[in-house]
């Protein structure tokens, strides 16, 4: 057969076919499987998947599934726990003027922590650390509750000449809700014949008590706007609280060793690591008093400005070349951020259309496999 | 309908169609027991999505589109992974069978033949010359357009004319084998 003969392969086939002895046996056993699946429920699906895909493959769509899942769901767990929440909230209600218009003149005063309040009245010092000196808290209680870190930012826009008695009513604010005004900065200047204050208030008040403070504050004047943010540190606190119980410890294997200790050599050597080790507990301790400090109290900083006069800010004027630097590496970093920021939802976003693919993929074929493609 | 209803309907489905199903996968898989298993598993899934064959269309294509899915996807997944029989063992069971009139030994060159094509050539070589179906039909069944059934037959007849088992005057070819054993 140089040439293809189509007679020639019909008949041959038709041979090679007709020596398949057919078995009555096997259509018996086609009817009562039949049967069986008929009166049998559905619980043997899974076993029926494995046999069709196989193992290896069922267990990729299973992995592929899970991680699907994870991918969901862990983004919503982490948005709904505790674990670190940050909240932020940032009201603008008007632009805000910017710092430093030109024909202004004017002093600046600073006042330190003042429990009673009034920090711009008896104001000499600059810039005194106020969180470690004002024994605020009880730090050495030391407990695994959660511990939030909450900060927050208003400008706020009183009338002319309230300058003082918005003030007082800060301070008031802090002391009702049993905080404390921990510093106070506030500028006295002159334009076009009128005086004017400005100035800026940091209130400490208890972390429960901060959301009612924000509430009050923001009515107290014309609030321009309020931002505020909270820190889970509670992981960092437990942290710092068993590196120290580590560390004492050890200070107390060192001093039962001190105490058997006969040479001179020997006892330096220990007296060195008691130091050490003394001189690192030290140093945990003091920021965990500061974190305790912190989570204790939660701060508002009120930028108070009479209206028509932004806060005055001291600052150094940029030349044209320092400016241009700066925005410079601003824009830079503001486009690294928002690379990094859109990076994780693309990267999920393409996961989850990788993974529908698949998924519409393989239930295209399967069902155009099961029911032979024919519609 | 019930059950027992339907499972009569299968009968009749299979006495009418088992012959002809199981010798074309026998065709196509080259395997008694792989031809078997898969018209098994092609009735009872065609069976069971018998809803999906619309109101109109051909039960003849549609069952052998069944069949020969089941047949590539043993072609695909199953065969492969075992240890395969050797490819002579159906060829010498024909063989064996006394043939006076040479009928015998064509069948054994053309099933030779046929085992040495590609599954997608083998599959449209069955359907046309042994199931008998039209172009048309045959692109029904392996859900292809008539223009690729045409240009596979084309290629499944020239790889055929020019294989050593159907040209009885090459030195290699098995009817030569034959002759000089005989």
């Amino acid at each position: 057969m140089t040439t293809f003969d189509e007679e020639m392969m019909k008949r041959a086939l038709r041979e090679a076919a007709d020596e398949f002895a057919i078995s009555n046996d096997a259509v018996e056993s086609i009817l009562d499987e039949a049967r069986e699946s008929a009166t049998s429920d559905e619980s043997p699906r899974l076993r029926a998947f494995i046999q069709r895909h196989g193992p290896i493959r069922s267990t990729i769509l299973a992995v592929a599934a899970c991680v699907v899942l994870l991918a969901v769901a862990v983004p919503l767990f982490n948005s709904e726990g505790t674990a670190k929440k940050n909240v932020s909230s940032a009201l603008k209600f008007a632009a805000i003027p910017k710092v430093g218009t030109h024909g202004e003149s004017g002093v600046v005063i600073s006042g330190t922590g003042d429990l009673s309040g009034h920090g711009a009245a008896a104001g000499t010092s600059l810039s005194a650390p106020v969180g470690t000196t004002l024994q605020k808290a009880n730090a050495t209680s030391l407990d695994s509750s959660l511990r939030v870190e909450e900060v927050g930012t208003i400008r706020l826009s009183v009338g002319a000449q309230h300058f003082q008695s918005a003030l007082t009513q800060l301070t008031d604010f802090a002391t009702t809700d049993g905080g404390f005004v921990a510093s106070t900065r506030s500028h006295a200047g002159t334009k076009a014949a009128h005086s004017f204050s400005t100035g800026t208030i940091v209130i400490q008040v208890p972390e429960r008590n901060f959301t009612m403070l924000v509430d009050q504050v923001r009515h107290a004047g014309d609030a321009t706007s309020v931002a505020t943010s909270a820190t889970d540190v509670t992981g960092q606190y437990v942290d710092l609280q068993a590196r120290i119980s580590a560390l004492q410890v050890s200070r107390t294997q060192y001093l039962k060793i001190m105490t058997r200790t006969n040479s001179i050599g020997g006892i330096l050597a220990v007296q060195n690591q008691l130091n050490t080790i003394q001189s690192q507990i030290e140093q945990l301790q003091a920021q965990l008093h500061l974190l305790s400090s912190e989570t204790t109290y939660a701060t508002l900083t009120v930028a108070l400005s009479e209206a028509g006069h932004p806060v005055i800010v001291p600052t150094h004027p940029r030349t044209g070349v320092d400016k241009a630097w700066h925005e410079s590496l601003h824009g830079f970093a503001a486009g690294v951020e928002w690379l990094i920021r859109i990076a994780g939802p693309l990267l999920f976003a393409l996961l989850l259309l990788g993974a529908a693919l698949v998924l519409g993929r393989w239930t295209w074929r399967a069902t155009e496999r099961r029911r032979g493609g024919i519609r | 309908m019930s059950d027992a209803v339907d499972v009569d309907e299968l009968r009749t489905w299979l006495e009418d169609g088992y012959a002809s199903s199981v010798r074309t996968a026998y065709l196509i898989l080259g395997n008694r027991s792989d031809a078997e298993d898969a018209v098994q598993e092609s009735f009872l899934r065609a069976w069971k999505f018998r809803d999906s064959l619309a109101t109109g269309s051909s039960f003849k294509p549609w069952l052998y589109r069944v069949v020969v899915n089941t047949c590539n996807s043993k072609l695909r997944k199953e065969i492969p992974h075992r240890n395969r029989r050797r490819p002579d063992d159906e060829v010498d069971d024909v063989a064996m069978i006394e043939d006076p009139i040479g009928r015998v030994t064509l069948s054994y060159d053309v099933i030779s033949a046929l085992k040495d094509l590609p599954a997608h050539l083998r599959v449209v070589v069955v359907l046309r010359y042994y199931a008998d179906l039209s172009e048309h039909d045959i692109a029904i069944v392996i859900g292809r357009q008539p223009g690729t059934v045409k240009s596979r037959l084309n290629e499944a007849r020239r790889r055929l004319a020019l294989h050593p088992a159907l040209q009885s005057e090459a030195p290699g070819s098995i009817n030569a084998r034959k002759e000089r054993r005989s």
